[in-house]
């Protein structure tokens, strides 16, 4: 690799690096700032509802499926059915992902069957 | 194990973040593997993918920084578009900050906030003890950015070798990607209006994935759900004031 494309890949690991950390900083001094203020708003109220949207919004680019025909979508929608049902009996983090996979593998396994 | 679970335990913190990013592996290896192959294809060498994965660390810019410099394109091209599709990186900090106690170690472990560390924490770090989030969230970025270098690795030296022999394990294992963020986004349906925000949100960015605008659809899609939520007024009770 030349040294102008390591040059290009460190810009990119600094910069994205920054993007991760100055709004850290930023909300951290503005934080203090509401501290020493009592009753400032802390954090805006549309940073707060853009949290949760922006998972969201990666749930959404994520469902669609590598093969996204008929039988892909079913699969996948059993398979977020499966991961649903696990979490409403175990509110729990890892096992309702472990029953969403094998949901899914299972459904991708007898897709050639269904198609 | 279960919120109250979490909060109470005895374990190491880091032990914790460890447990609840194993999630995360089955979704990030089969992705770096394709990445260490992808980047190997086009004249990367193992270090040099091992460099990218290690020191830029986001998916899919990676994909875009090799893709476009194996294309010919300027580098500083490259580089722009691999800040621009990170950019929405920018709202995943001042989230999480008012749950960061302070310690030195914020500033560096920043670097592994990408989008699925930051869904995870999100959603943990307001369970924990203020004593336990710098060693949740160290466990837990470390794990996911080790298995992100690693994977890549693989992919660079055995990619080809791997998906010919389990192609199916490529095709199932990135689910629990899908899976985790649904896990952790159902929690946040409290509301009517949170519930239509969240659907049209994650409606948009579906949508955006099927017209090949994925990684703009993400910023899109949560300004559109955000748009939703303030555009929705709460019922008023009777005899409130407004």
């Amino acid at each position: 690799m030349s040294v102008e494309l390591w040059i290009a890949l460190l810009a990119g690991a600094l910069g994205t690096y920054l993007i991760r950390l100055l709004p850290l900083l930023w909300m951290q001094r503005r934080l203090r700032h509401s501290r020493e203020r009592a009753g400032t708003e802390s954090m805006p109220a549309w940073l707060g509802v853009l949290g949760p949207m922006m998972i969201a919004a990666v749930l959404g680019v994520s469902l669609v499926p590598r093969v996204p025909d008929a039988t892909g979508w079913i699969a996948t929608l059993v398979g977020l059915a499966a991961t649903l049902l696990t979490w409403r009996r175990t509110r729990s983090l890892g096992l309702p992902v472990i029953v969403g996979v094998a949901t899914f593998g299972v459904m991708t396994l007898v897709r050639p069957m269904l198609g | 194990m279960s919120d109250h679970d979490l909060a109470t335990s005895t374990a190491p913190a880091w032990l914790g973040g460890v447990r609840d990013s194993l999630p995360l592996l089955s979704g990030y290896i089969p992705v770096a593997v394709s990445f260490g192959l992808v980047a190997t294809q086009a004249g990367f060498s193992s270090l040099e993918t091992l460099a990218i994965s290690a020191l830029i660390y986001a998916g899919a810019s990676q994909f875009v920084f090799v893709g476009m410099v194996a294309g010919g394109a300027p580098l500083w091209l490259a580089v722009a578009m691999t800040l621009l599709i990170n950019l929405r990186h920018v709202v995943y900090a001042p989230n999480l900050a008012p749950w960061l106690p302070p310690s030195r170690w914020w500033p560096w472990l920043m670097h592994g906030l990408t989008d699925q560390v930051f869904a995870l924490a999100h959603a943990r770090l307001p369970q924990l003890a203020e004593r336990q989030r710098v060693g949740w969230f160290c466990g837990a970025a470390l794990l996911a950015w080790l298995s992100w270098i690693a994977g890549s690795l693989l992919g660079a030296i055995a990619g080809e070798w791997l998906m010919a022999q389990w192609p199916l394990l490529g095709e199932v294992m990135p689910f629990a990607l899908p899976a985790l963020f649904l896990v952790l986004v159902v929690p946040r349906f409290t509301s009517p209006r949170w519930a239509l925000a969240l659907c049209v949100c994650i409606a948009a960015a579906l949508a955006f994935t099927l017209g090949g605008l994925a990684n703009v659809g993400i910023p899109l899609a949560a300004a559109l759900g955000g748009l939703c939520f303030f555009t929705l007024r709460a019922p008023r009770l009777p005899g409130a004031h407004r």
